[in-house]
């Protein structure tokens, strides 16, 4: 076998690994009849498609991207201070700040969210887009706080000190010369957390239900509630972000930041 | 640092500070509180119910994330391999993909995909291969459950094991080669035993990720016992109410989670 | 042994062209030093005969071999590189043992032919081999091994990358008077890629320039720096001036200033002068035949440890002279034979 056949066998192995799952979804989200065991559907056609369109699946998403939006923008209000100043400063208790902010990577967090959700419903917050917008604030906090330090850390040091050197106040530095560079990488980073938020499950389910859907618990129910065709159209809107993401980004992404998807 | 500064810096860490801690610290505090608590009066009867009712859980739970992981590693260290010696752009991308597919999609497609009237038995019964009249299950047990989260997982370990392998210098490989090294001995040889420490780090983050697994079990499950850990959690909680056995379960997760990030932080240790 | 042949060869990398059409002969046995800045094509020529790099154009030859198409592992060539390349997870023993190991030769042979091997590259203490990582070695020694590594397989061709440039100055002498010994010892055929001239006169048999993806002249270390080819060689063999002038009338004008000139160069030209060639003397002094000489203002005069070097103004240009004493600045005139001046036409 020549190299080339190798490579091409290798991209169709890989291929169908990864489109084969995916594929079912598209074929079951037109599928307006199909009996088992038949292989394609006995009638296709956007019946479903123009269904959704009117149902609570609306409502998901337009629920769904406002707190992705309100999530992000909290996040990175709160997170590029914090961030810059972790990078920078001696701040005291340093290590143990950075241990709080790894522990919602480390443990499982289904049951620690079923005692939150507790919390929140004691502050009147349960079932409520705020509670749902926290608890979301919690995983992207702790995805925004690490990948942005690493941001910041990676901006030369010497290049805000030769601004601080020629009489720039710290705050001036950082606005003028620090924040300018590490754009790039808070874009990154911005965009992970929007669809970590867009994406989020288990806090959404946990704190929201029954009063807050969005996308993943709309497609869960509609799943289980063997609505399959609803459920795979949910599904493939559900990738649709992270693939544009994928694609736009791939060239520039750390695997850093992208790693911590694996999680999602 | 002046005290300015430091009121400074506490007005900045404050509020994300806040939210992580009344969030998740403090309700991960209340597990291990709420656990001991049985008719608000101290008790150990929570964790007998753990032990009596999911001691059998605890080890599914394990073996299907202990599966999961060796596999994915297994092909990661070889797909790897074999991408870092002939590079193959499309294919490293096409694995990409499944790191921006959330977890519940998996679940579903899946679901799709392999339950017995899915579209692969369909598919399968075309040519023969599968009595129609009795399909068999793989999604609803834990094949279907291993099946996901090798899948998500595989995307993240070629993420992480590529790159450690891409910080092996060419010329380590040329060494090697040059004395006729095949693929799989420069794998076996140089490849593997240099990226030990970024492996366990790899492995430790997603064994604990396994173990925590809740949509894809929620989704593919079978209802039926026996249930990954965070299913039972879930169906104590929502179900019977019964926050201190939830809560004790939830102990437990968190204990076998750390116990897995220390002994990875002992292998790092050791191999360097 | 084994005289190794490349036949035009080309490579290309995207648009750039790295070898444009190379052609050599590496003598049997002997040590061929491969010299020339860096981005010359040097490497690239040097792992095209170790099969790492696939050529566009030409042959590579070992013997009556052609082994073009075989990949690395076949053509019985073994590399030592600049970085050392030792597996940093096996002991040394386990580094130098590797080749053998593939070769499934016996493990009684492959002790014996390790610790031989490491003797000859005289490792010092042998007790430690089997339980030491590179890590522990100082950086010469680190290249010591890698050298047994690539000895002990008994390769037809040893090639080596740049081996001693992340070395610092004494080990570097040290090792260059050792690794010579070696390859004579051994006898094996050796092709040695360095950017360092002075590495390449003290260690080679032959001596090959490059430049631009080119050899550009080829010779024993004497004909190369007594008589370099073109102004390129000179300017790259040595501390020395390179100056512009132009050749009329048997004359030679340097600087507003002419000299008498009888080579076979007219027109603009590149007039290269050593500074360790260039006498300097008072300006008063009777001139002397078959010499050249300017005149000039000494500027500036510098203590480099071994010598001095001055600087001298001649019209609006600066030459370098080295002498072994220092000189006051004024005028001076500058003499030297008339055969140590080389007159290159420009291209």
């Amino acid at each position: 076998m020549t190299r080339r056949t190798m490579r091409m066998a290798g991209v169709v192995l890989a291929g169908m690994v990864i489109f084969l799952p995916l594929s079912s979804l598209v074929i079951w989200s037109f599928a307006e009849k199909w009996y088992w065991p038949h292989l394609f559907p006995q009638q296709t056609g956007l019946f479903y498609w123009a269904k959704v369109m009117q149902g609570d699946l609306l409502r998901a998403l337009t629920d769904g991207f406002l707190i992705a939006i309100v999530v992000t923008v909290l996040t990175l209000v709160i997170t590029i201070p914090l961030a810059y100043v972790l990078a920078r400063l001696p701040v005291p208790f340093k290590p143990l700040i950075l241990m709080i902010f790894l522990l919602p990577q480390a443990f499982p967090q289904l049951p620690v969210f079923v005692n939150s959700t507790t919390l929140l419903y004691q502050v009147n917050l349960g079932g409520k887009l705020g509670g749902v917008v926290l608890i979301h604030m919690v995983g992207a906090l702790v995805f925004a706080v690490w990948t942005m330090t690493a941001v910041f850390k990676s901006v030369p040091e010497a290049l805000e000190e030769a601004a601080i050197n020629l009489g720039a106040s710290r705050f001036k530095a950082f606005y003028s010369v620090s924040l300018p560079l590490a754009t790039p990488g808070i874009i990154a980073s911005t965009l992970l957390v929007f669809l970590y938020s867009l994406d989020e499950f288990t806090g959404t389910l946990l704190v929201g239900s029954p009063f807050v859907l969005t996308l993943p618990v709309y497609m869960y129910r509609t799943s289980v509630g063997y609505e399959l065709q609803v459920a795979s159209i949910s599904a493939l809107m559900l990738m649709v972000p992270g693939i544009v993401l994928l694609v736009l980004l791939e060239r520039y992404m750390k695997s850093e930041y992208l790693s911590m998807f694996g999680r999602i | 640092m002046r005290l300015s500064h430091r009121l400074a810096c506490l007005v900045i860490a404050l509020p994300p500070l806040a939210i992580v801690v009344w969030l998740f610290f403090i309700p991960f505090l209340s597990s291990a509180y709420l656990s001991l608590l049985r008719e608000d009066q101290w008790s150990l009867r929570n964790y007998y119910l753990v032990w009596r009712l999911y001691r059998y859980d605890i080890l599914y739970t394990l073996w299907i994330a202990f599966f999961s992981l060796v596999a994915v590693l297994v092909i990661a260290v070889f797909l790897c391999g074999y991408l870092r010696i002939h590079i193959n752009r499309p294919v490293e991308f096409l694995f990409k993909i499944p790191l921006f597919i959330p977890f519940v999609v998996v679940g579903h497609a899946m679901r799709v995909l392999l339950a017995p009237k899915g579209t692969l038995n369909a598919a399968l019964s075309q040519i023969g291969l599968v009595n129609m009249n009795d399909p068999p299950s793989i999604a609803f047990g834990w094949i279907g459950i291993a099946v996901c989260l090798i899948w998500k997982n595989l995307a993240l370990a070629v993420l992480l094991v590529l790159g450690s392998y891409r910080s092996v210098d060419e010329t380590f490989l040329e060494a090697a080669r040059n004395f006729g090294a095949s693929t799989f001995q420069q794998i076996k040889d140089i490849l593997l035993p240099m990226s030990k420490a970024s492996l366990a780090v790899a492995g430790a983050f997603m064994f604990t990720s396994m173990l925590a697994s809740f949509s894809v079990p929620l989704m593919i499950g079978s209802g039926e016992p026996p249930q990954m850990v965070m299913i039972d959690v879930f169906y104590r909680i929502n179900y019977q109410m019964d926050y201190g056995t939830a809560n004790a379960l939830g102990v437990v997760s968190y204990l076998l989670a750390m116990g897995v990030a220390g002994y990875y932080l002992r292998t790092i240790q050791k191999g360097t | 042994m084994v005289e190794v042949r490349v036949e035009n060869v080309r490579k290309m990398y995207g648009k750039v062209e790295a070898l444009k059409g190379a052609s050599l002969n590496f003598k049997s046995g002997a040590m061929t030093a491969i010299l020339g800045p860096s981005g010359c094509g040097k490497t690239t020529l040097l792992r095209s005969i170790a099969g790492f790099i696939q050529i566009d154009e030409g042959r590579v030859l070992f013997g009556n071999d052609d082994v073009t198409e075989l990949p690395p592992q076949h053509r019985g060539t073994a590399m030592v590189f600049q970085n050392y390349a030792l597996w940093p997870h096996m002991t040394i023993f386990g580094n130098v043992s590797y080749g053998l190991r593939l070769q499934k030769v016996p493990e009684a042979e492959i002790r014996r032919r390790v610790l031989k091997v490491l003797e000859l590259v005289e490792i010092g203490n042998l007790s430690d081999v089997e339980t030491r990582k590179p890590a522990a070695l100082s950086g010469g020694q680190q290249q010591r091994v890698a050298l047994a590594r690539a000895l002990v397989v008994e390769p037809k061709v040893l090639l080596m990358d740049e081996p001693l440039s992340n070395l610092d100055a004494k080990v570097r002498q040290r090792l260059r008077a050792e690794l010579r010994r070696l390859q004579k010892q051994v006898g094996i055929t050796a092709i040695y890629v360095t950017h360092d001239q002075e590495e390449a006169l003290a260690l080679a048999d032959t001596v090959v320039l490059m430049n631009q993806g080119q050899i550009i002249q080829t010779g024993t270390p004497q004909d190369i720096y007594l008589k370099p080819g073109t102004a390129f060689a000179a300017e790259f063999l040595g501390v020395s001036n390179q100056l512009e002038g132009e050749v009329a009338d048997g004359k030679l004008t340097i600087a507003g200033q002419t000299v008498s000139y009888a080579g076979p160069v007219r027109g603009k030209a590149v007039v290269i002068m050593r500074a360790s060639d260039i006498q300097i003397e008072d300006p008063a002094a009777t001139p002397r035949p078959e010499t050249m000489a300017l005149t000039g203002i000494l500027e500036e005069s510098l203590f480099l440890g071994a010598h001095y070097r001055q600087y001298i103004r001649v019209g609006r240009i600066v030459v370098m002279a080295d002498s072994a004493d220092p000189r006051p600045t004024g005028a001076v005139r500058l003499v030297l034979p008339s055969e140590k001046v080389q007159v290159y036409g420009q291209p």
